[in-house]
């Protein structure tokens, strides 16, 4: 169990090719941030545990020397107690900061300039459609341009859905009767696995699409099509 | 297989009609073996009785037939998950989603609340010694409605209607437009049912907690468990209630065309904030209850007192109380803004320092102690790292942005594994082998004990720790499928394996139980674990009303020290009198009534609602004015004068 843990810690520190830690946004790339940070708070905290789980246990498991010991009375130790009350806030601001920062961040959806492409999505049991301004439309892959800000708008004809390309970025819920917005701007073309990720019905497994990012003159042309 | 009855197509897929042929075989065989065994005198016995220890016991027994099927269910999900595009027998599609909206509910609703409510009533009665709860029929019919409510849940399957929303039941996928069928139906009145039942638990644990302790056993005297136990009941008190709500609402919506959740009027958004001002709390009743469990287990093992008792309470209430504040953090994908998610994000973040007191009060407790490593303290023990490791994911989850990330993936799968089944189900288990001599007057063989405990543990790790990679690397929860481009196979495989280590550690808890009731040794004593608090003052397995002879309390862990200074606790003269016994039949009564009103609502047959409905009603007619204790009251009158 130790060996398989310290082989998932290793595969997770080394971001390898899961792809919420393989961030082709800004979005993402921030996210990912946070998450190594909380990883790393939270690495140090399970090893202080760790350390006095097995520490305490070693040392005072039961033996033949001690059965029939009676351990002294002790109420409790109020340094050490304040110790472990005000460390964890200190932790915890540490990564409440960045939290609240980077939660701002993402949640800024409102585009900055005229160049902005915007693009509506809507989700349906079992599919999505990703509309453009000059009124072209797919089902299957959302193509975007890479570098160029995109915000989307996302509205759902009949569940709650929720889209995600882990790659550029958390995920939106798509709501019925209300428009959510997201905005991403993706900096390396390739294509990406999207998903639905709000349980929507029978076939919501099947409710995937690709995400291609391509370059602008590519992303031109396909639009013209 | 399909077929017409009454002239409509009846179609049962394969999976249900194994289930009814198992039945069919099983259940005449069971019965012969109660008629054989002559268990029937003691089935009844149970069945009518009002005495905590009996109610505590039909709680666990029937949690864990609630557990290995919700099990058989998980397993039914691992297979199909076992490797990509994988066809296993029925469960792709609508089947798929049934099999994972049964698994949550009834582990949460039907497996988890009753263990630990049983627990409660085996336990706190005897910790605080109190002679029974303070209402014992009110904790009768809790019981019942209860089993009523898991009954009507678990039936669902067998008619090839099990619900199919998650166990979230999002609106509007709850919604009959979405989900027409009867299905969901099952969902509202096995929680609508049961979630009474809790209720009324609740009620009777905070009157007997608050009114029935021994003289001297003050508030801040008593042991850590009864503690929790007093704040989870007023944690169920505030949020079942929200549930019944959200539930009747969710009804409305769906038989009757009310627009709560949908359309012009109504939000879909409603329901998950509904669900989650209950959810997140419920997630504390769970858990709370299982710290309790921990403390005193890990107090008597080392030989030690609680370390900090104080902040190990101010701890439980902090827990409990920011644990309301807290709901939206299962929402920051809804599109709530930034300011209520970095809002409910920080108040996350805070639960964590009373849950790290906690952790390290444990700990210190186990310093400069003497461990002993028997059954229940390995469960204990397994806890602390488990939750720990579930704590932490549970932090990072807090993290609004990074959330968007995790949300509805593998990774909180596993986190709110580790934190349920490391507070909770390890809790269940070490209290199970912790009490099991209370309850039936035997101990659990220890090595088939430990056999379980590491199985179990090390199924729990495999299934579980690779989902968090599972997660991060792109796979939703709640699909049935995955392709190999995806690249999770190896998670999954692993998950699958480890999924049946812990099916393989159960069958050590069936053969220890057996074998422990096989042999006719003589009972344990009072004390088999040389315990702290007051329940292994009295026999096992308890007789009814043990504190006839009342201690008087004059610190913590009183017992212990009568122990160690060789004398027995003085007794009260003049004892409070008992809450009283009767045998009742009642609770069955009402328990069919509300199947049928259950049933009558579920498929639409407005005959049955009126039948099960006037039933229901007769019965609190009767109760208003009928009071078996009369009788008892007036000897009581007599004996004074």
């Amino acid at each position: 169990m130790k060996k398989l843990a310290m082989m998932a810690v290793l595969l997770i520190l080394s971001g390898c090719n899961l792809r919420v830690l393989d961030p082709k946004s800004q979005t993402a790339s921030d996210q990912a941030f946070l998450i190594y940070l909380s990883f790393g708070i939270m690495m140090f905290v399970v090893l202080v545990v760790t350390i006095l789980f097995i520490g305490f246990i070693w040392k005072y498991r039961e033996t033949e020397k001690n059965r029939y010991d009676i351990p002294k009375h002790e109420e409790g130790n109020r340094t050490l107690e304040i110790i472990w009350t005000v460390l964890p806030i200190i932790l915890l601001i540490g990564l409440a900061i960045p939290t609240v920062m980077i939660t701002y961040d993402v949640s800024d959806i409102g585009a900055t300039s005229d160049d902005t492409l915007h693009v509506n999505v809507v989700a349906e049991q079992y599919q999505w459609t990703f509309g453009y301004e000059n009124g072209k439309e797919t089902h299957k892959n959302l193509v975007l341009p890479v570098d160029q800000e995109v915000v989307l708008h996302l509205t759902s004809k009949d569940v709650i859905h929720s889209f995600w390309v882990p790659k550029l970025g958390g995920k939106i819920d798509v709501l019925p009767g209300e428009e959510n917005q997201m905005k991403i701007t993706p900096n390396e073309e390739g294509t990406y696995q999207g998903k639905c990720a709000e349980y929507c019905g029978t076939l919501h497994t099947d409710m995937r699409f690709e995400t291609e990012v391509v370059d602008q003159e590519e992303f031109q042309q396909w639009l013209e099509e | 297989m399909q077929f017409y009855l009454f002239g409509e197509l009846i179609v049962l897929p394969t999976d249900v009609i194994a289930a009814w042929v198992s039945v069919i075989i099983g259940a005449p065989l069971a019965l012969y073996w109660f008629t054989k065994k002559r268990y029937w005198p003691v089935v009844w016995d149970f069945a009518t009785s009002t005495n905590h220890r009996k109610i505590g016991m039909l709680y666990i027994i029937f949690a864990l037939l609630f557990f290995f099927r919700a099990g058989i269910d998980a397993l039914f999900i691992r297979l199909q998950l076992v490797t990509a595009e994988n066809e296993f027998w029925v469960f792709q599609g609508d089947k798929y989603n049934e099999v994972f909206t049964t698994h949550g509910t009834m582990m949460i609703f039907f497996v988890a609340m009753p263990l630990l409510i049983g627990l409660m009533n085996v336990a706190v009665p005897l910790q605080i010694g109190a002679n029974d709860l303070a209402f014992p029929f009110l904790n009768a019919i809790g019981f019942y409605l209860f089993l009523t409510g898991g009954m009507i849940f678990f039936a669902a399957f067998f008619f090839n209607a099990a619900p199919n929303a998650g166990w979230t039941a999002y609106a509007p996928l709850s919604t009959y437009e979405f989900t027409s069928g009867p299905n969901n139906n099952y969902y509202i009145f096995g929680l609508q049912v049961s979630g009474l039942g809790t209720i009324f638990a609740a009620i009777n644990m905070i009157v007997t907690i608050l009114r029935l302790r021994a003289p001297g056993l003050k508030l801040t005297r008593m042991p850590l468990f009864p503690w929790a136990s007093l704040i989870t009941s007023f944690l169920i008190l505030v949020a079942f209630p929200v549930l019944a709500i959200a539930l009747l609402l969710l009804q409305f919506d769906r038989f009757y065309g009310a627009t709560f959740f949908l359309g012009e009027m109504g939000h879909p958004v409603y329901w998950q904030h509904l669900f989650w001002i209950f959810g997140h709390p419920e997630v504390y009743i769970l858990a709370l209850p299982a710290f309790g469990i921990f403390s005193d287990i890990i107090s008597s093992f080392s030989r030690k007192n609680v370390f900090g008792y104080t902040s190990m309470v101010i701890a439980l209430a902090l827990i409990g109380l920011l644990g309301f504040m807290v709901w939206a953090h299962h929402m920051f994908t809804v599109g709530l803004g930034p300011f209520a998610n970095t809002f409910f994000a920080i108040t996350t973040m805070m639960i964590a320092v009373p849950t790290g007191i906690k952790v390290f009060n444990w700990l210190f407790t186990m310093r400069r102690g003497v461990i002993r490593l028997q059954t229940p303290m390995l469960f204990a023990l397994g806890f602390i790292p488990t939750f720990v490791m579930g704590g932490v994911t549970g932090v990072m989850l807090a993290s609004a942005a990074a959330d968007m990330q995790y949300h509805d993936t593998y990774f909180v799968v596993a986190h709110f594994h580790y934190v349920i089944i490391g507070s909770t189900v390890l809790g269940a288990f070490a209290g199970l082998y912790y009490w099991y001599p209370k309850m039936t007057g035997k101990v659990l063989d220890d090595k088939l004990g430990k056999w379980h405990f590491w199985l179990f543990l090390i199924g729990f790790h495999l299934t579980f720790f690779p989902q968090h990679l599972a997660g991060l690397n792109g796979m939703p929860r709640r699909v049935y499928d995955y392709t190999w481009e995806d690249g999770v196979f190896v998670y999954n495989f692993i998950s699958t394996i480890g999924a049946f280590l812990m099916g393989a550690s159960m069958l050590f808890v069936l053969w220890n139980i057996y074998k422990t009731h096989r042999t006719k040794e003589e009972n344990v004593g009072p004390d088999p674990w040389d315990g702290r608090t007051l329940e292994w003052s009295v026999p096992s397995p308890v007789p009814e009303h043990p504190f006839e002879k009342m201690p008087v309390i004059d610190r913590r862990d009183a017992l212990w020290w009568a122990k160690q200074e060789e004398r027995s606790l003085p007794i009260e003269d003049h004892p409070r009198t008992s809450p009283i016994a009767v045998r009742t039949v009642q609770p069955l009564v009402l328990s069919a009534a509300l199947t049928i009103l259950s049933f009558g609502f579920i498929y639409g047959w407005v005959w049955m609602q009126i039948l099960g409905g006037a039933a229901s009603l007769g019965f609190f007619l009767l109760r208003a004015f009928n009071d078996e204790r009369t009788e008892a009251y007036r000897k009581e009158e007599q004996d004074d004068e």
